[in-house]
């Protein structure tokens, strides 16, 4: 697939040289990087590969995306006018592989592991640039490909043969349209940041950037859901401020019958031009001094040693105090203060679970709007009446489930060797130490806040209802561990090709497990003594559980990682 | 003789922390220069400019009789740079990383395999050629990465630490592979931590220290009347205080705990 994406993507040789790449030095690149995707990285401690790589995972991501792409379908089979579906779908199509670009595959762009190996050889800017981005690039129509597959039938069958043969034309711009506007965003970026400062400064625009483009997408369609049944072009005149509009408009090329907002035709030369003008652009004027800025980036930036600061004795620190007080092991305390001080400084980390804590609202808010005829100031006048916080409470338990699972990623997963040199003899301590880590600082502090706010909403007596689920939502992520995640902290590889679909998996997995859990929750909550009995019943799994975790061997560990 | 290599008045700073403090420098084809220094003295980063990696210095760079700010990719193409923290593509074969390598320099594949096959062949590699290098030890991927800094013929050669990890017949190997390339016409920056080695192979050493060149000659320019070793004289120009104390004081620490 990726030999079939890079021959594709390398079609177009005269524009390629024409912005200044050296074709074949970017052929070699991308040949090379895609090679290494493609090729699963030793961790410690796995000293052979397994021979046959898993396909479970990508065939599941794969059907996952379908079924994604099902729901990007509606709008083709809701409206007549091929430009108002369009629009509707490329613009779920855009606010979703924009999210995922972000969060997915930025990492690619600034990448520092070439400055030895690629910057003194003598490639240009932008051929170094121009290969990062088609190396995105290429991941990104694996994705686009998938999700788009029903939408494109679906024309087929609304539309006839010719709208078969034009759909591909939107969908490209489309993803020209992202691919170069989020990259082009990096760039500027780049050049407007200190590059010492660059990789803080972009971890926390990607949580801004991913929560913005969330919050954009769902909270307006909760509101205006109600009103979607009945649209046509001219009821969403502020759809033409819209790329998605205007890349829609090119259908009226082909389409006699696409209906347009009046004075809107031009819109369409607009979006053919606009990919190729991004792209120029970035790749003209902000990809040169690509190299020089991220060469900056790893550069040394030490502070001034301030001495008073140091301590004879470390015991004085508040996440040594509470390591001493919650480990009885030395392993234990190990991992717990490894996980304390790594997680807040590991950019992946950061940026994959620190959105969580917003998304959790504001999908929250979506669902509570969310095919109601009702104004949002009704719904929220109503809500005491309702056991909506329930929900509230089990979706913490996707941050606490995103936490523990990039805990065991990092760029520098060699750097684990000490875990393997050093005479640990049970490395379950070591997990159990890092879990606790994560609970206290990650999930105890959000699942509070969000009790609060449940117990100053729905009164004080749903008290027992936020310890009951704080107890279920940890009895559920312990079962996950025990079962199947069982690595190391910061000690695994992350690798581009398990991107993406992966993520989308693991959500919905994390969202129906929880919904059952919440759904024995909501049956118990009649009955106050039921609810402490379940809280008992759960705490006691829990501490079955946890014992067996808290034990895994080192044969529990390989098991993991060869799995991975 | 026309310097290959000139440096004029080369400063380089992060943020407040200057990290290059004028530094000149000259050096003529067919020269070893032993380029020494503690660590943090600003070896890395001098090699880092004169490669292209970093770009944002002042003062003048001169390579070939070519402005490094000018001539960039003309001067890239000069030199072979052989990192020092074996920095390699290591999930892929060396086979495969050569490829690569050398299509970046715009050989010709049949070129790159001939040159490969015999290069590997010299370090002892040639049965692990289509390995991948995660497996490879510290020594291994270090003469693949010797091999990636020669495959393009370069008159330029630039090593920082060549040696590490290298087992005692590798060294006299790339020793004398020192020697034969000096022979060759070609220049050699040699940056490391071993006296003994730089001593040996160099015919002109320039001691760093603090982003400053605090000596520059030839070992007998630097020993003068003394006699002393480039040990000695590297630990008198840069360290002010009496090591062996500190020696002492780290097995001190060592006796005083618990365990």
């Amino acid at each position: 697939m990726n030999k079939i994406l890079r021959f594709l993507v390398m079609l177009p040789k005269g524009l390629w040289r024409a912005l200044g790449a050296d074709v074949d030095q970017l052929n070699a690149i991308l040949t090379v990087k895609l090679k290494m995707d493609d090729r699963k990285p030793l961790s410690f401690g796995r000293q052979q590969r397994s021979q046959k790589p898993s396909k479970y995972t990508s065939t599941i991501s794969f059907i996952f995306t379908l079924a994604i792409g099902l729901v990007y379908m509606l709008p083709f089979i809701i409206f007549d006018n091929v430009v108002l579906a369009s629009t509707m779908f490329l613009t779920m199509m855009m606010v979703f592989l924009t999210f995922g670009l972000i969060i997915d595959f930025s990492n690619v762009l600034v990448d520092t592991r070439d400055k030895l190996i690629i910057f003194p050889k003598p490639v240009n800017d932008r051929t170094i640039f121009l290969s990062r981005l088609l190396h995105i690039g290429i991941y990104f129509f694996r994705i686009v490909l998938p999700m788009s597959l029903a939408s494109w039938i679906a024309v087929g069958f609304t539309h006839g043969w010719k709208a078969v043969l034009w759909f591909p034309v939107p969908l490209l711009l489309m993803s020209f349209f992202c691919l170069f506007f989020v990259m082009g965003c990096y760039l500027l970026l780049l050049r407007l940041s200190s590059p010492q400062r660059f990789k803080e400064t972009i971890s926390y625009f990607q949580v801004a950037f991913s929560i913005l483009i969330f919050g954009s997408y769902f909270l307006p369609r909760a509101i205006q859901s109600s009103a979607v049944m009945g649209m046509t072009i001219n009821t969403v005149p502020w759809f033409k401020y819209f790329p998605s509009y205007w890349i829609a408009t090119c259908w009226s090329w082909v389409d006699g019958k696409a209906e347009l907002m009046p004075h809107t035709q031009w819109l369409s030369f607009l979006a053919l031009v606009l990919p190729f003008l991004l792209l120029w652009f970035t790749v003209r004027f902000l990809a040169p001094q690509f190299i020089a800025r991220l060469s900056g980036i790893d550069s040394i930036d030490v502070p001034k040693a301030n001495t008073k600061k140091v301590k004879t004795a470390g015991g004085g620190k508040f996440y040594i105090r509470l390591a001493n007080l919650l480990n009885r092991s030395d392993e234990a305390r190990a991992g717990f203060m490894i996980t304390w001080l790594q997680s807040n400084r590991s950019r992946t980390f950061r940026m994959r679970v620190y959105p969580m804590f917003a998304f959790v609202p504001i999908y929250f808010v979506y669902l509570l709007t969310m095919n109601k005829e009702t104004s949002f100031a009704e719904t929220w006048e109503h809500l005491p009446q309702t056991k909506t916080y329930l929900l509230l409470l089990y979706m913490t338990g996707t941050v606490i489930m995103n936490a523990i699972n990039y805990i065991t990623m990092s760029e520098q997963y060699k750097a684990a060797w000490p875990y393997y040199s050093s005479p640990v003899t049970v490395p379950g301590n070591i997990l159990a130490g890092s879990f606790k880590a994560i609970w206290l600082k990650y999930f105890f502090p959000f699942i509070a806040v969000i009790g609060v706010f449940v117990m100053y909403v729905w009164g004080l007596h749903t008290i027992i209802d936020v310890l009951l689920a704080m107890a279920n939502v940890t009895l559920y992520v312990v079962c996950v561990m025990r079962v199947g995640h069982r690595s190391l902290p910061f000690s695994m590889p992350e690798q581009i090709k398990n991107s993406g679909g992966k993520v989308i998996v693991r959500m919905f997995f994390v969202f129906i497990l929880m919904g059952i859990l919440g759904f024995g929750h909501w049956i118990a909550s009649m009955f106050w003594w039921l609810e402490i009995l379940f809280l008992v019943l759960t705490l006691i799994f829990t501490w079955l559980v946890w014992d067996g975790y808290n034990n895994t061997d080192w044969k529990g560990i390989k098991a993991a990682e060869d799995a991975y | 003789m026309q310097p290959i290599i000139t440096i004029t008045n080369l400063f380089k700073s992060y943020g407040e922390k200057q990290v290059l403090n004028n530094i000149n420098l000259t050096a003529y084809p067919g020269q070893i220069i032993g380029y020494i220094g503690p660590n943090g003295a600003g070896k890395s980063t001098t090699v880092k400019i004169l490669t292209g990696i970093i770009q944002d210095y002042t003062g003048e760079v001169v390579v070939a009789g070519m402005n490094l700010r000018d001539h960039l990719l003309e001067i890239k193409s000069k030199i072979g740079y052989v990192p020092e923290l074996a920095e390699i593509y290591d999930l892929l074969t060396p086979r495969e990383y050569l490829r690569f390598i050398g299509t970046l320099y715009h050989m010709s594949p049949e070129l790159i395999e001939e040159r490969t096959t015999r290069m590997l062949d010299s370090f002892q590699l040639l049965e692990n050629i289509d390995q991948r290098m995660d497996s490879f030890s510290k020594g291994m991927r270090q003469k693949v990465l010797l091999a990636s800094g020669l495959l393009h013929n370069p008159s330029i050669v630039i090593l920082d630490e060549p040696l590490s990890g290298l087992d005692a017949n590798a060294v006299i190997l790339v020793k004398q592979l020192l020697q034969r390339l000096k022979q060759e016409g070609k220049t050699i920056f040699y940056c490391s931590h071993m006296m003994d080695v730089v001593e040996k192979v160099s015919d002109l050493i320039v001691l760093i220290d603090k982003g400053a060149i605090v000596a520059n000659g030839t070992i007998e320019q630097l020993r003068g009347d003394s006699g002393q070793s480039l040990e000695q004289i590297f630990s008198k120009l840069t360290s002010g205080e009496d090591l062996g104390l500190r020696a002492d004081n780290i097995a001190a620490a060592m006796n005083n705990n618990n365990q």
